[in-house]
């Protein structure tokens, strides 16, 4: 079994990235868990037509931590959780991503046998919470979600210092394009700057966009849209992946130049 | 320097703080654990002290509806006239919004808030941002603040410079044994020797340590010898309920016919009162010294002297200043809180003995 957490900067899209990955997966006959860890909930609505589940969190306040109610069965078999958290501006949604995952038995889900769990984490590794899922016995390798731009690129870096702090190990990134000049390269040129390697690329493509408006991912949308042969190929890629290793971040002025020098 | 020695909490000190303002309860909005020996000796003195009893999903989610309700659960339990609402670690670092809570509980008139929590230094601090929220309710005047506030940041200085913040770690210890003390002390007086007793108490501790020159007093009145008596005993510094220490002792003193010599202060002002005594000692002819209370905060003199602490933390670096003797008073606050009047004194009891006097 693989575990793997996604991390990127807020809004460069790890949860369309994670859920159109799964179905991807489940459609080469993997079984596969997502974890939503966003206090929003919304990393697997995309599964269930738009509509959310009852998140760990709020079951945990009904008393309710049995494994088996806390797992509800998304498009096309792939098993789905959500954290949950509390409402915005309130509480501690990093303290909530630790007790959530203390509720996931981690027994619990290596008994059902799953090919590979991905947990879906909010934005930067703000505090100590948000790193959880990269502890020790969770996530084996993190991948870091990132476009070319800067602050993108700015985010990424960021969260490799905070898995060279943590001493985790990176597995990629995988790119979710803007559409900026070579930004395929530029991505690339980072990755390998920080000791890890680009998996492969996410081109910007509307019918992500108008799937996820009916709630949906692409393959349940378009089914033989070639979009879905890229997730695969990428699902593939990290279920194979040998060289995850911890990264080595760098600084600011060389993702600068690195970016700038490519214009 | 990283002081390793567990040293008094914030939390505890606004508490305590709140108690001498005569606020009548005081809601703590943390887990039930916390502040849990000291909210039952200030129940003893009076004042109620309640937890919002937070919860590990009270984390996640916050709790201030909870604090609304605990706030109006107080208010109809205990009819109080002022609520005073102390933070904690955990309600603190999540960013509870308590000042909003108070104003929707509808109780915005009676309840103020101390935004404190255990990570924020010095416990002098919780008592700094206790009086600042009460002179920002309307408790105390800026004046009386900013008398505290000089006070507390110089008690501060005291034990950095010469209390249990003075090293990395400092051991506790009970010091000399109290009969050994009190032999000493009946001795010099059985000798005809004059003893000068400086009370350098904290607040309501006072009500303990001043059985010291108590029994001190009726020993020699006893055995012969003389005594300077010096304390911190003002009626005019300080809070109501604290002059009011000072009057019960000054009573108790004058029902035993015992004359203060000196007032070095008022009962909050132990940081500078101790050097007030020492100046006024100055020329003066005396055989032993005896400081007890705060002795930390006096001037070393060259001369034999006993210093008598309630903390076992205090005596290391009492006896490196050269303290002939060093000895404690362990049980002081839960014996002072509720009082009313001087309560018996372990070495005050030994020197009762030595002396002779049941």
């Amino acid at each position: 079994m693989k575990q793997i957490a996604i991390y990127g900067k807020g809004g460069i899209g790890k949860s369309s990235i994670s859920s159109n990955l799964s179905v991807n997966l489940a459609s080469e006959g993997l079984e596969v868990l997502l974890i939503g860890c966003d206090p929003k909930s919304d990393s697997t609505i995309n599964l269930f037509g738009g509509k959310r589940i009852d998140t760990v969190l709020d079951l945990y306040k009904k008393n309710i931590t049995d494994p088996e109610k806390l797992i509800f069965e998304g498009y096309n078999g792939v098993k789905c959780v959500e954290v949950g958290g509390p409402a915005a501006g309130v509480g501690c949604a990093g303290r909530g991503i630790l007790v959530a995952l203390k509720i996931l038995s981690k027994d619990y889900y290596l008994e059902k046998g799953f090919d590979i769990i991905i947990y879906d984490v909010p934005g930067d590794v703000v505090c100590g919470g948000f790193a959880g899922p990269a502890r020790e016995g969770y996530a084996d390798e993190i991948y870091i979600v990132t476009s070319g731009e800067y602050l993108s690129v700015y985010a990424a870096n960021n969260i490799a210092k905070g898995l060279f702090n943590l001493n985790v190990k990176m597995g990629g990134i995988i790119g979710n394009m803007r559409g900026i000049p070579n930004e395929e390269e530029k991505i690339k040129l980072y990755a390998e700057e920080i000791d890890s390697q680009l998996i492969n690329v996410v081109e910007r493509n509307s019918k992500i966009y108008e799937s996820e408006i009916e709630g949906k991912t692409v393959l349940e949308k378009y089914p033989n849209d070639p979009l879905n042969s890229k997730f695969k190929d990428i699902g593939a890629k990290i279920i194979e992946n040998k060289k995850s290793k911890v990264p080595n971040p760098t600084t600011d002025d060389k993702i600068r130049s690195i970016i700038g020098g490519l214009y | 320097m990283n002081i390793l020695t567990p040293r008094p909490n914030p939390i505890v000190a606004a508490l305590y703080t709140l108690r001498d303002l005569d606020v009548d309860v005081a809601v703590l909005h943390g887990p039930s654990g916390c502040g849990f020996r000291a909210a039952r000796l200030l129940e003893e003195d009076g004042m109620k002290v309640v937890t919002t009893s937070m919860s590990e999903e009270d984390l996640i989610f916050g709790a201030s509806d909870k604090l609304i309700e605990v706030l109006n659960e107080v208010d109809e339990l205990f009819s109080p006239k002022t609520i005073g609402v102390v933070g904690s670690c955990v309600s603190m670092i999540i960013g509870e919004n308590v000042k909003k809570a108070i104003i929707d509980s509808g109780l915005k008139n009676k309840a103020f808030f101390v935004e404190i929590h255990g990570c924020m230094g010095a416990n002098t601090r919780g008592a700094i941002e206790t009086l600042k929220a009460a002179m920002e309710f309307g408790l105390i005047d800026e004046k009386e603040f900013k008398r505290q506030e000089k006070m507390l940041l110089l008690a501060t200085e005291v034990e950095s410079n010469s209390g249990m913040a003075k090293s990395k770690y400092t051991r506790p210890s009970r010091g000399t044994e109290l009969k050994t003390v009190a032999d000493h002390i009946v001795n010099l007086l059985k000798d005809n020797k004059k003893i000068a007793v400086i009370l350098n108490a904290k607040k309501e501790t006072a009500y303990l340590f001043a059985d010291i020159p108590l029994a001190i007093n009726l020993a020699s009145k006893k055995l012969g010898g003389s005594v300077i008596n010096v304390g911190n005993l003002s009626t005019d510094v300080g809070l109501l309920r604290i002059k009011r220490y000072a009057e019960d002792i000054k009573n108790n003193f004058e029902s035993n016919e015992i004359s203060i010599d000196y007032i070095s202060g008022g009962m909050d002002e132990y940081p500078i009162a101790g050097k007030n005594a020492i100046e006024y000692l100055k020329d003066k002819d005396f055989d032993l010294l005896v400081a007890v209370g705060i002795p930390q905060a006096l001037p070393v003199i060259e001369k034999e002297s006993i210093a008598v602490t309630n903390g076992p933390r205090e005596v290391h670096p009492l006896e490196d200043v050269g303290y002939k003797y060093v000895t404690v008073e362990i049980a002081s606050h839960s014996t002072v809180m509720g009082a009313r009047d001087i309560v018996l004194s372990e070495l005050g009891e030994a020197i009762r003995n030595a002396a002779g006097i049941q």
